[in-house]
């Protein structure tokens, strides 16, 4: 579905990618883990258009989106839910949640409503509140729940549990795992990789804009590397 | 003399108020202080007497002034929208990635252009206003409103109305609030950027167009450096209100029409700009960030 082949992108005189290539497959949840300043929001930021690639290719359904701007990414059935959540703070839950069907035609909304409230009923409750009132696991379900308002195909989630408390992070990445269940494909950044390891079917382990291994989610987990490096054993 | 005082303050101050509008929408977008703005104001002005004249020359206004005027007033702000647009087009958006004085330096090396422009094309001298608004008005106790005052006031009403409405309620004006408030996440929404700001140029200077076209019915004169003076107090009345907030634009313009007649009234015409200023330095002093300041988009709950 996804393939980026060969990737660079360059912040000014400093290259973040050095040439990545990732597949990502339908229906998969694929996880990128790696360290901090690795190039993974980078990565996601390149999928989306925000950053050009110097060099290589991104290919999402057959067709290039490397050289398209990034509303038509996102028209394409690329979301993100970029790191931080950036919440609109000034509009409503309901009308961050309008935002997201931006690209959507306008009846889209209220069908799609209701079953975003299904999966995030506090969302419901906090219909009418700005979206800078709540709280960090709120602003989260949010930020997803914003994302999926534009019925994504593909959906990449930077760092989703960051700053969550342990059950909160829990029920985000339950969430996650349905969602994937409901057809949409994931490529997920977490710097929790034990958690997103045991979510993801694959997974690709980044340092200082490369990639250094690409296995199955499985063989992640017992690799004595990954296991001392981010699993913290 | 004080309901006299508060109804040329309201008159001039809704005026203002819809100058302000376009610096403080611009700002809240592009962290940009659009120094040309005011020299659209001016261009709106000018079309205003130049379209009416036309229509006089036709006999239009003689048959209904009421829909002369609404001609004016459309096809002027039209103009000007569109000049907006373009202005952003070719001046500003080649430097939306670089430093943030570059486009500014464009903004002005713009408004002289523009003044420029005007002057060589119009010439140097006052531009007088076609004699057919009599200054017909009511009486109210002791003070007069003319019909003119009557219809800057309510015609600025109506307009800020629709723009509060268009910027609450539809899907683009909420776009706009998201692009002002972060507009790397707006972009990751699917919002095109690039028509968002386009339309915030095409309704801050449709409305600086309206503002120019009500300025010279009630002066009767227009020249080629008009846009100056209303440009820098405008631009106080956005800061007052808090730049980027759209509610704060239009409070900071009625309080600095206010205070400019109430100063001119009681104390001395002379003085009326050291009022504008003297407010703008009060409040960057207790108030920086304006009355209502914060980006718009802002909600009043
Ligand atoms: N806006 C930026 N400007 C310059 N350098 C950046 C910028 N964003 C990220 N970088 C650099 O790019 C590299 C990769 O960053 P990032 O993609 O954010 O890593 P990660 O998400 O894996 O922590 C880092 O060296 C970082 O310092
Ligand atoms: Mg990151």
């Amino acid at each position: 579905m996804l393939k980026l082949e060969n990737i660079y992108t360059s912040y000014g005189p400093i290259e973040a990618l050095k040439g990545i290539n990732i597949e990502v497959k339908e229906k998969e949840i694929v996880c990128l883990i790696g360290g901090n300043g690795a190039g993974k929001s980078t990565t996601l930021m390149t999928i989306s258009g925000i950053n050009r690639p110097t060099k290589g290719r991104i290919i999402f359904n057959g067709e290039e989106i490397h050289n398209i701007p990034p509303h038509r990414i996102v028209e394409k059935g690329i979301s993100q839910v970029p790191e931080g959540r950036r919440i609109l703070p000034r509009l409503t839950v309901k009308e961050n949640l309008e935002m997201g069907a931006f690209t959507r035609p306008k009846n889209d909304i209220q069908e799609i409503l209701p079953w975003i409230f299904e999966t995030f009923p506090v969302l419901k409750e906090r219909e009418k509140q700005s979206g800078g009132t709540l709280s960090g696991g709120e602003q989260q379900m949010l930020a997803i729940a914003r994302a999926l308002m534009a019925r994504p195909k593909l959906l990449l989630l930077d760092e989703p549990s960051l700053g969550l408390a342990p059950i909160v992070a829990g029920k985000i990445f339950k969430i996650i795992k349905e969602i994937n269940e409901k057809g949409v494909t994931v490529l997920l950044v977490e710097q929790n990789a034990k958690a997103a390891l045991k979510l993801a079917h694959r997974g690709y382990v980044m340092e200082t804009g490369r990639i250094v291994m690409k296995e199955n989610a499985e063989a992640l987990l017992n690799d004595p590397g990954v296991r001392k490096a981010y699993l913290g054993e | 003399m004080l309901l006299q005082q508060i109804i040329n303050g309201l008159t001039l101050g809704a005026v203002y108020a819809l100058i302000a509008l376009g610096y403080t929408m611009v700002y809240g977008i592009l962290q940009l202080i659009n120094f040309a703005h005011g020299e659209v104001y001016m261009l709106g002005a000018y079309l205003g007497i130049i379209i009416l004249g036309f229509l006089t020359s036709i006999g239009l206004t003689a048959i209904s002034l009421p829909l002369s005027i609404s001609i004016t007033l459309v096809l002027s702000m039209l103009f000007c929208a569109a000049y907006g647009m373009t202005i952003e087009r070719i001046a500003y958006k080649p430097l939306r990635n670089a430093p943030r004085l570059s486009p500014l330096i464009s903004a002005i090396g713009v408004s002289i252009f523009l003044q420029n422009f005007v002057m060589l094309s119009q010439g140097a001298t006052d531009k007088v206003f076609p004699p057919i608004l009599k200054a017909e008005g009511l009486s109210i106790l002791n003070a007069r409103i003319t019909f003119l005052q009557i219809f800057i006031i309510i015609a600025s009403i109506l307009m800020m109305a629709g723009l509060h409405l268009f910027i609450m309620k539809t899907r683009l004006g909420k776009a706009m609030r998201a692009t002002a408030q972060d507009r790397k996440m707006a972009v990751l929404l699917g919002i095109d950027i690039d028509r968002v700001i386009s339309i915030t140029f095409i309704i801050g200077s449709g409305l600086a167009a309206a503002a120019g076209v009500m300025v010279a019915m009630y002066y009767g004169l227009v020249n080629y450096f008009i846009g100056y003076v209303a440009g820098i107090k405008a631009f106080t009345a956005a800061v007052i209100g808090g730049i980027g907030s759209i509610p704060g634009a239009m409070l900071g313009g009625i309080l600095l029409g206010l205070l400019e007649a109430f100063g001119a009234g009681y104390i001395s015409s002379e003085y009326k700009d050291v009022f504008a200023f003297g407010l703008l330095i009060i409040i960057l002093i207790l108030r920086p960030e304006g009355l209502l300041g914060k980006q718009f988009g802002e909600r009043s709950k």
